[in-house]
């Protein structure tokens, strides 16, 4: 861990994180939903000012998704994975755009293809996809190939190709 | 005089891919910019969790057209670095090679992108020629020209041999050779001085905030380089510098990109120096044939400082044959979409098109 990272570590004490160590500059810290906020609050103010990414994974089986964080720190090159679980049938979260102004993409992005609301974001126009009219297409129970089959059904050609080849070539005849 | 709405893209010369940006303009002046990706959305992300981690190798290079090597180095070293796996010391070395050649021939491509905006039609004749014997390189080395699949999970496909070495050395020599040209002919040129110099500056302050990376920070003096500060393949055994401007013009971000040049080349040269001779170049990722390797649960971030800035991978595997969840950063993703929105109002109709080059919005990386 580098010295960033176990200062983080020590700082977060207090929100009872979950800390695992993915390698030696890269940790994983778990917090409860109430708590995020504030935490990358703290970690912004001590370093970890640049935020990568926002992203989320759709744990279908625990019918949950989680929210992940990533904090880079340009000093010392420590990696941050803030992430946290919230309930998957009822999707909202509170926005960081005040944070990190560019969050706010990341956010319409996460809306679109997760249906995850962002209170205080209300800029939730389609990004990405247009007039679309299924369930938000990363999660797991969409399934694309359906979704394609019914969208898009396959073609019949009319024409019997191989018997005009065939006629072509004088095999048969027409 | 009204207000009138103008469409830049999505077909223009000025960009490569398809972006578009809505600008109500007054006069010759953008009041204000709307972003609009999702042109070349393909669904990679869903994509990829259909298919086996190395039957991904062939879908994930068109992520980033004109660099694809980054997206498979970050989705190899997103998946050693859940499996804990060691990748043999040749293979690490054949990467960073394989890695700064694509960042070459991502800037002289961009060094040529420049030029057609602004009217120096030669830099985009030069660019494009002197990025072909890199091509070349990759052609030789991974049989591919553009999409190479070559640096996998557990290593690199196959050897470098003798003789691609010897290539490598001496199209090094022919492009160092070029580099005073390239200087005396585009870099002191009037036509670029007048249309890039002091046009489109991003300050410090403004480039922190919106998490701008690559050269776009480092125009600003700041020497923000994951190579240096997060090193990953064996960027600390190599000595290089970070190039650094003051200005955070439109000028000083096409000029560190001509800077880098010298600085990759020394790199390849230390790489194809400094690497061992051995036959073992990747180690399988699990055991069994390729199509049934899993990997153990588990989820990591990797990132590489890319010819456009920060380029990562989040990758998420639940313990079976398929990735679970894999997300890209695309490094022009904060530049591209927010800062479009948020900087551009106030500049002039033909600066957008420089802004997407000389920021290098790269219109796949963010539809993904």
């Amino acid at each position: 861990m580098t010295n960033s990272m176990s200062k983080a570590v020590e700082v977060l004490k207090s929100f009872n994180p979950f800390v695992e160590e993915i390698d030696d500059r890269e940790i994983k810290i778990s917090l409860s939903n109430d708590k995020v906020i504030s935490a990358l609050d703290v970690l912004k103010s001590i370093g970890f000012s640049h935020l990568s990414l926002i992203t989320c994974v759709d744990w279908i089986d625990d019918n949950q998704f989680e929210l992940v964080y990533i904090l880079f720190n340009w000093e010392d090159g420590g990696k941050i994975l803030v992430s946290t679980r919230i309930d998957r049938s009822n999707p909202k979260f509170i926005t960081v755009k005040e944070l990190w102004p560019v969050a706010r993409f990341y956010e319409r992005e996460i809306h679109e293809f997760f249906g995850i609301e962002f209170e205080g974001n209300d800029d939730m126009r389609p990004l990405f996809l247009e007039l679309w009219d299924e369930k938000p297409p990363m999660r797991k129970d969409f399934d694309p190939s359906k979704y394609s089959k019914e969208k898009f059904p396959d073609r019949k050609y009319e024409k019997d190709v191989i018997k005009e080849a065939k006629i072509f070539r004088g095999e048969i005849n027409g | 005089m009204g207000e009138v709405k103008l469409f830049f893209g999505p077909n223009h010369p000025g960009m490569h891919g398809n972006f578009s940006v809505h600008m109500y303009v007054e006069g010759d002046i953008v009041k204000r910019a709307r972003p609009l990706p999702g042109f070349l959305h393909r669904g990679f992300e869903k994509l990829m969790e259909r298919r086996y981690w190395l039957s991904n190798l062939a879908l994930i290079p068109r992520i980033c057209v004109p660099e694809p090597d980054i997206n498979e180095a970050c989705y190899a070293m997103g998946i050693e670095k859940i499996a804990k796996l060691d990748v043999p010391e040749r293979a690490q070395w054949i990467r960073m090679i394989v890695l700064e050649l694509a960042r070459m021939a991502n800037h002289l491509s961009a060094i040529g992108g420049v030029g057609g905006p602004i009217g120096l039609y030669t830099a985009s004749h030069w660019g494009t020629a002197d990025r072909d014997r890199i091509l070349d390189i990759f052609e030789a080395l991974t049989g591919a020209r553009v999409y190479h699949m070559y640096i996998i999970p557990g290593g690199v496909r196959k050897n470098m041999t003798p003789q691609i070495e010897e290539m490598i050395w001496k199209v090094m020599d022919y492009i160092e050779s070029r580099l005073d040209d390239y200087e005396n002919l585009i870099f002191k040129n009037r036509i670029l001085h007048s249309r890039l110099k002091g046009r489109l500056v991003l300050t410090r302050e403004q480039a922190l905030e919106m998490g701008v990376t690559g050269v776009g920070i480092r125009a600003t003096g700041v020497e923000y380089d994951i190579r240096k500060v997060d090193p990953y393949l064996f960027y600390d055994k190599v000595e290089f510098e970070v190039p650094t401007a003051t200005d955070a013009d439109a000028f000083s971000r096409v000029y560190l990109k001509f800077k880098e040049l010298s600085q990759s080349i020394k790199i390849i040269r230390q790489a194809l120096e400094k690497m061992p001779q051995s036959d073992k170049v990747n180690v399988p990722i699990s055991k069994g044939s390729a199509l049934r390797h899993v990997v153990p649960k588990g989820m990591a971030y990797a990132h590489i400082e890319s010819a456009r800035g920060e380029f990562g991978f989040f990758v998420v595997s639940d313990g079976k044959n398929k990735p679970y969840r894999v997300a890209v950063r695309g490094a022009s993703y904060p530049q591209g979409l927010y800062g479009i929105e948020k900087y551009l109002p106030g500049t002039r109709i033909e600066d957008v098109a420089l802004w997407l080059a000389t920021m290098d919005v790269c219109a796949p990386e963010i539809d993904r």
